[in-house]
């Protein structure tokens, strides 16, 4: 019976969710420019909403409290790395938008089209975006398993559950593309935040009277929970900057990012959005506080269940109808940007590679096609990666990071006065990509104290200077920065 | 199309650096429980004084550009 209300408050959130983002969407016709970057015309508001969704995701709400209940102070990373990213952003923006603009830009990998004059460049990023957008979208599936497994009260087949988890979003996607899902982030972002508020008070009031008294008692038992250890082999506080740094460099660089840029109606709008962003990092404070509280009263979780943690406690002290609500923000932080990252994901694929590459699909009826298809094999393929690869949830954002920070030194230098060959940029995508293959086999994601993505990232660096400057002769841009204005 | 320029110098570019440069390079030297703020240990409520202080350092850049 418990089962039954908390999987029926869950189904009656999605639904009604999904059904506003179909409503929102019902008198817009479908070409790709709607479908992928919204029409151009996004206010303050709803890019506010989409460029948030980045943080309001499975991640923030599940394995922020899962490192924080596993690991400690580690977890305040995700404090720093957004607000160091949004100061980039006020800068980095601006100029991306007005060429994107200017050019009629829709994807990521346009940009890279578009500053280098190279399509095997664009198809490069193109597919790096995809590769590395799989994990990221299995964070999020992980995350809806989790909390159906939880709210099944073990009744639940979890893996039917996701299936048809994943059902609901592709059928979305389907059907409304990017300005049907800023609807439904916008009942997402308010659940979400009902919900972190909540467990992130209501928990450690009903067991320890006060936040205040969780860290006292946290103290008590664990005297060095919220410090670094100066142990430099696991996450000490040189792996904290580097990842800080690594993951700030590379939060615009997903497709889904770009999407959301272009989307902006003015230039203006970003740089108020970078002003005011750093303030939604905040809420991790309660997600800690949840993590926290779910340590003491419920300790023993190990590795991936870690990430259950408060969740658990929900389960065990408080009311079906309770989890329901809770579980039910917490499926739409996964299923949401889920949707984003799989329209990404997919568009780039098919804009970028079979059509401009490849020449496959050149009307935008074919690309628009092509993207529906891709968007069940990227599914597919996260679904694939769930299946094998189990790790926490932090652990795959870092994956997706690392993977996806190797294009910042490209789309940065893009921007110097004279700049690399795209044979350069090229070459220290691959360079990097080879170094982070390489870790991964040997299960290495820390050298001598420093996060791998940042190994990766200089030795990428190197490799766009050295071919790009030295081997190469400089190409002349495809068209001169600033020459309509 | 853009009315208002906007200009990045070297004073709002050294401005913004200030809370990127407080959240890397400054963790380090705040990685300590004592003193507690509001009964957070001393590293989160350090982040968050940052986080907190983000904003306003953002729109004196932000008025800074319109001016120059």
């Amino acid at each position: 019976m418990n089962a039954v209300i908390a999987i029926g408050v869950i189904a009656t959130v999605l639904v009604l969710t999904f059904g506003l983002g179909i409503f929102g969407v019902r008198r817009v016709t479908m070409d790709p420019e709607q479908f992928i970057v919204g029409g151009r015309s996004f206010g303050a508001v709803f890019l506010w909403l989409l460029l948030a969704g980045e943080i309001y995701t499975s991640f923030a709400f599940l394995g922020a409290a899962g490192w924080a209940y596993g690991r400690g102070a580690p977890a305040f990373y995700i404090l720093c790395y957004g607000t160091v990213a949004y100061i980039l952003s006020y800068f980095l923006l601006p100029p991306i938008w007005r060429l994107a603009r200017r050019h009629d830009l829709l994807t990521g990998p346009d940009f890279f089209v578009q500053q280098y004059g190279s399509r095997g460049l664009g198809a490069l990023v193109a597919l790096v975006g995809f590769v590395f957008l799989v994990p990221y979208v299995t964070l999020q599936l992980t995350g809806v398993q989790v909390l159906l497994g939880i709210a099944g009260y073990g009744a639940l087949n979890s893996l039917g559950a996701v299936a048809l988890a994943f059902a609901l979003v592709v059928a979305f996607v389907f059907g409304t593309g990017l300005r049907g899902v800023a609807w439904a982030s916008v009942v997402k972002d308010a659940l979400v935040l009902i919900a972190v508020v909540f467990v992130g008070v209501a928990l450690p009031i009903r067991f320890f009277g006060s936040p205040a008294a969780v860290v006292d008692h946290l103290l008590a038992k664990y005297p060095h929970w919220t410090t670094l250890t100066g142990d430099t082999s696991n996450n000490g506080v040189i792996w904290f900057v580097s990842t800080v740094v690594l993951t700030a460099l590379g939060f615009f660089m997903w497709p889904q990012s770009a999407a959301a840029i272009y989307s902006a109606k003015s230039e203006e709008t970003l740089r108020r959005n970078a002003i005011a962003l750093p303030l939604y990092q905040l809420m991790f404070l309660f997600v800690y506080f949840a993590g926290y509280t779910a340590l003491l009263v419920m300790p023993g979780l190990k590795g991936p269940a870690a990430d259950q943690s408060f969740m658990l406690v929900i389960a065990k002290y408080y009311s079906p109808w309770l989890l329901g609500f809770v579980a039910a923000a917490g499926c739409l932080a996964g299923l949401v940007p889920a949707s984003v990252q799989i329209l990404a994901a997919a568009s780039i694929v098919s804009k970028n590679v079979l059509g401009d590459m490849l020449g496959l699909a050149k009307s935008s009826e074919d690309q628009t096609r092509a993207t529906r298809v891709l968007v069940l094999v990227v599914a597919f393929l996260a679904f694939m990666f769930w299946a094998f690869a189990k790790t926490t949830l932090v652990g795959l954002l870092l994956i997706s990071y690392n993977g996806i920070t190797q294009l910042f030194p490209g789309a940065v230098l893009s921007f110097a006065r004279v700049r690399p060959s795209p044979a350069g940029v090229a070459a220290g995508i691959i360079t990097g990509i080879v170094a982070l293959a390489a870790f991964a086999f040997t299960g290495t994601t820390i050298v001598a104290g420093i996060n791998i993505g940042v190994v990766a990232l200089t030795v990428n660096f190197a490799v766009t200077f050295a071919v790009g400057y030295l081997v190469n002769v400089r190409v002349p841009a495809l068209s001169p920065e600033g020459s309509s204005e | 199309m853009n009315p208002v320029k906007s200009k990045t110098t070297l004073l709002t570019a050294a401005i913004a650096l200030v809370p990127v440069l407080a959240l890397t390079l400054g963790i380090p030297l705040a990685n300590r429980v004592d003193p507690r703020i509001f009964g957070m240990p001393f590293l989160p409520a350090y982040i968050a004084f940052w986080i907190l202080l983000t904003p306003p350092i953002m729109l004196a850049v932000y008025r800074l550009e319109r001016r120059a």
